[in-house]
């Protein structure tokens, strides 16, 4: 159970074969084995992708490579953080447009997945997505626009309090000149305010990197950041004392985000029943995670539209704020699509997109109703099942029994293991992280 | 600041309504408190209130254009409207040439414009002003959304699941309630539950055990209550709406925006009768900080062509009496522009309100464009008045008890009998 959690919640869960490899290991190596990713060597998901010829300036087809990764790498954390940094460091296609940018974007996230924040805080700013999602490359000197400056402060760095209306238009004229040509961050010297700027209360002729510094030294960024990592990882309600520890950690390794990372996933909290299924599934882990804990073979073409119509178009949020996550991601228009995308695995069929649960029974040798039941409520709820739940299943799969023997399946056999799976995949505990 | 960085943080987490932490063991307790407590607003059971979300923050200087004021060309030369290509509505204003369509339901008097709406100490922020105007305040003591509190005043022993509808992907936060769910709806054709595709027949049996998992076992998971809530509602609500699809038939021809396609499916649920009291539905993009005339030009067409459809559509199905419709967004724009063609955050702006009960015309005052903070304008016109508005005259609402504060006066837009 705690593997799993930390599995799911570090990454995007486990087939059989990863979970008995992670709990052969054991707990803190899994850690250090998810934290120092980049001595996993992750070439297998590269060469899979790359035999797929996708086209990644093109929205859906970076949407497929982005899901596909999250299913098959070995590298789960750094892909999670990818998806942590997307949602706060948010841009969206909608605007910024066919071209290399968002992937860029991508890259990015992944490329410091793990690193130290005023180093993304300041890339990220001159991101050409960034540049274009937030009007940066039009900002000049002569009336600035105040859409990046605002932004960075409120959603990115302190959270609203902390500034005044003045911070926002002077921090606004520190990033004047910041373009954009041939795609790539330019310095238009003569649109930037070389002025003396006043910007939480101190003075100074401040370029867009000084504000991104005097940001990082003011405390409620910490506090920000941290509140949002353990949010995110953990619970929604975070005590102060764990917070202070966490903001502690983050100052003293000058922002480093591994640090920080590295302690919330070997704390009391994170193991802690009110970290356990505390938090819904997003529906990018919702759809990943099921393909992947279930070991299906997939080139992603049906997942992206899926996972859209669930509440979360990745590559383009609905706004600045990213998704706000949690009950936001729960309404009946988005629980029916999972409820629907439970059936479209358990009931699929087909040569390109195939979930065979008998040969999942063959292979396990069940002989029983209740063994078939134990099997699923193992590999996809960590074995934790509400007796009465366990026994809904139950009932409604009886008469599997010697399934495992019949060479050809019947009908009953065949609509009853997959119902079964379908229904542990609709099940409420299913629905949360 | 009026609003410290603690409660801002807790107001954000309100998005996230308070009963969804509740375990389900709970749950019962929750709604039937609510049920005893009804307002007695299940006046007018027959009315309709479309709330239409412009989201981003719309400016109003260029929707409802001050054009006999020179002020208004000096402060924005590079987005600013010459007059003679507006749609004047008077001597001194008109509306933005995108707009025809809209013109026309003004010519018929059916369409009021409400001036200098806001509140007092804008928030500049998209986040924390959405949720002012969302919940109906700065208060801590407004939880849930203004539309949601309306609900909890409704009698649901005999809805279908439908008191409300919301049209997306995402429950707007003004209609959040600790009452089963209001259904959100994308389309149609989505909304509806699937079963094995080769076994038809055990499509009932199975869907029953569906429903006893969500509902049989007291969980002490956080999201236990909305996760048994939303699946009933869901499954209530879809089939009640694949019943009315059946029946019903467009009279115009929609405009294939996704504002037009989510007014084409209210309009649907309403000439369905499945007993909408509320509709949702959100326009984004308005956040024009640069190349504001082309952009603003195609979100205003899109709502103006949308609305009229929609208008019309009711109309022809004899529902045009029964339905009142209240544009909103977080605020208005700068006066003043930026060098990249657009504005920036501001504060006061009109919005709409349309129907056949509507006494169309010009409300509120103007604000004034010699009086400005910051650049910005002075808001006449409190939004919680236009919300009593359309509780008290139009869903026969107490508003006092909604908006949690003293009755306002109300505008005399929905005031005839």
């Amino acid at each position: 159970m705690r593997m799993g959690h930390l599995l799911r919640r570090a990454g995007f869960g486990a087939n059989e074969e990863e979970m008995d490899r992670f709990l052969a290991m054991g707990e803190e190596a899994t850690v250090e084995y998810l934290i120092e990713y980049e001595t996993v060597d992750d070439s297998a998901l590269e060469k899979r992708l790359t035999g797929l010829d996708l086209d990644l300036e093109k929205l859906r087809d970076l949407q497929r490579w982005s899901l596909l990764r999250m299913i098959y790498t070995q590298r789960p954390l750094q892909e999670k953080m990818v998806l942590f940094w997307h949602g706060l460091l948010t841009s969206a296609f909608k605007k910024v447009g066919k071209g290399p940018y968002m992937l860029n974007q991508d890259q990015l996230f992944r490329r410091q997945a793990l690193g130290e924040y005023d180093v993304l805080l300041k890339a990220i700013s001159r991101d050409s997505a960034m540049l274009i999602w937030l009007d940066s490359r039009v900002n000049n000197k002569k009336a600035p626009n105040e859409n990046f400056a605002r932004e960075l402060m409120e959603l990115f760095s302190m959270g609203i309090g902390p500034y005044t209306e003045t911070d926002v238009r002077e921090s606004a004229r520190a990033f004047t000149g910041w373009g954009l040509k041939k795609k790539e961050f330019l310095f238009r010297a003569n649109q930037h305010d070389y002025g003396t700027k006043t910007f939480l209360g101190r003075t100074g002729e401040y370029s867009g990197d000084d504000i991104v510094d005097i940001i990082m030294e003011h405390p409620a960024t910490a506090n920000f950041v941290c509140r949002r990592l353990f949010t995110f990882f953990v619970h929604d309600g975070p005590d102060a004392a764990t917070l202070a520890s966490l903001v502690w950690t983050f100052n003293d390794t000058r922002y480093s985000v591994k640090a920080v990372m590295r302690r919330i996933l070997t704390s009391l909290e994170f193991y802690s029943s009110k970290a356990y299924r505390a938090k819904i599934k997003s529906p990018a882990e919702f759809v990943a995670g099921t393909v992947r804990m279930l070991g299906i073979e997939t080139d992603g073409r049906p997942l992206n539209a899926l996972t859209d119509r669930m509440g979360q178009i990745l590559f383009s949020p609905f706004d600045v704020s990213g998704w706000p996550g949690g009950a936001a991601w729960i309404n009946s228009s988005t629980l029916l699509q999972r409820l629907n995308f439970a059936n479209k695995i358990a009931t699929a069929r087909g040569r390109s997109f195939k979930f065979d649960p008998l040969q999942v029974a063959q292979d396990h040798g069940f002989n029983t109703t209740a063994a078939a039941v134990n099997h699923f409520i193992s590999l996809l709820l960590d074995g934790q099942a509400p007796s009465q739940d366990r026994q809904i299943l139950l009932d409604y799969a009886q008469g599997l029994d010697g399934l495992s023997a019949s060479g050809n399946p019947s009908a009953t056999v065949d609509e009853k293991l997959r119902s079964l799976v379908y229904l542990v995949m609709s099940s409420p505990d299913f629905q949360l992280a | 600041m009026l609003i410290s960085r603690r409660n801002f943080l807790k107001s954000s987490v309100a998005l996230v309504p308070a009963y969804a932490f509740l375990p389900s063991v709970f749950r019962r307790a929750v709604a039937s408190s609510i049920l005893e407590s009804p307002t007695g607003s299940a006046a007018f059971p027959d009315r309709t209130l479309v709330v239409v979300q412009m989201a981003g923050g719309n400016d109003g200087l260029n929707t409802l254009v001050p054009y006999s004021d020179n002020r208004y060309y000096d402060h924005r030369p590079n987005v600013a409207i010459p007059g003679g290509d507006l749609l004047h509505l008077n001597s001194e204003v008109g509306l933005h040439p995108a707009m025809s369509k809209l013109k026309e339901l003004w010519d018929e008097g059916v369409l009021a414009i409400v001036e200098g709406v806001g509140y007092q100490n804008q928030s500049y922020s998209h986040f924390e002003s959405m949720h002012i105007w969302q919940t109906g305040g700065r208060s801590d003591t407004l939880n849930n959304g203004w539309l949601g509190r309306y609900f909890d005043t409704l009698d649901r022993s005999q809805d279908q699941g439908f008191r409300g509808m919301a049209v997306g992907r995402i429950l707007p936060p003004e209609c959040s309630t600790p009452h089963a769910p209001i259904p959100v709806v994308e389309s149609v054709a989505l909304y509806q539950l699937h079963s094995d595709p080769r076994y038809p027949d055990a499509a009932q049996i199975r869907a029953d055990s569906l429903l006893k998992l969500y509902s049989a076992s007291p969980r002490e998971t956080p999201y236990a209550v909305l996760l048994d809530n939303t699946v009933e509602a869901a499954y209530k609500s879809s089939q009640a709406l694949q019943e009315a699809d059946k029946a019903y038939r467009s009279a115009v021809e929609y405009p294939s925006t996704s504002l037009g396609k989510g007014l084409r499916l209210l309009s649907e649920a309403i000439i369905g009768d499945l007993g909408i009291r509320v509709g949702h539905v959100t326009i984004g993009g308005f956040d024009t900080h640069a190349n504001q005339p082309k952009d603003h030009d195609n979100l205003l067409r899109t709502v103006s062509e949308a609305l009229y459809a929609f208008y019309q559509d009711l109309k022809a199905h004899g529902k045009d009496r029964n339905v009142v419709i209240m544009t909103w967004s977080e605020f208005g724009r700068r006066v003043k522009s930026n060098d990249s063609d657009g504005t920036d955050h501001g504060s006061a702006a009109p919005l709409f309100i349309l129907g056949t009960p509507v006494a169309g015309g010009l409300y509120g005052e103007r604000p004034d464009l010699g009086y400005l903070y910051n650049d910005n304008l002075n808001f006449t016109t409190d939004f919680r008045t236009v919300y009593a508005t359309v509780l008290e005259d139009w869903l026969g609402a107490s508003s006092e008890a909604i908006l949690g504060q003293k009755r306002l006066d109300t505008l005399p837009i929905l005031s005839a009998p």
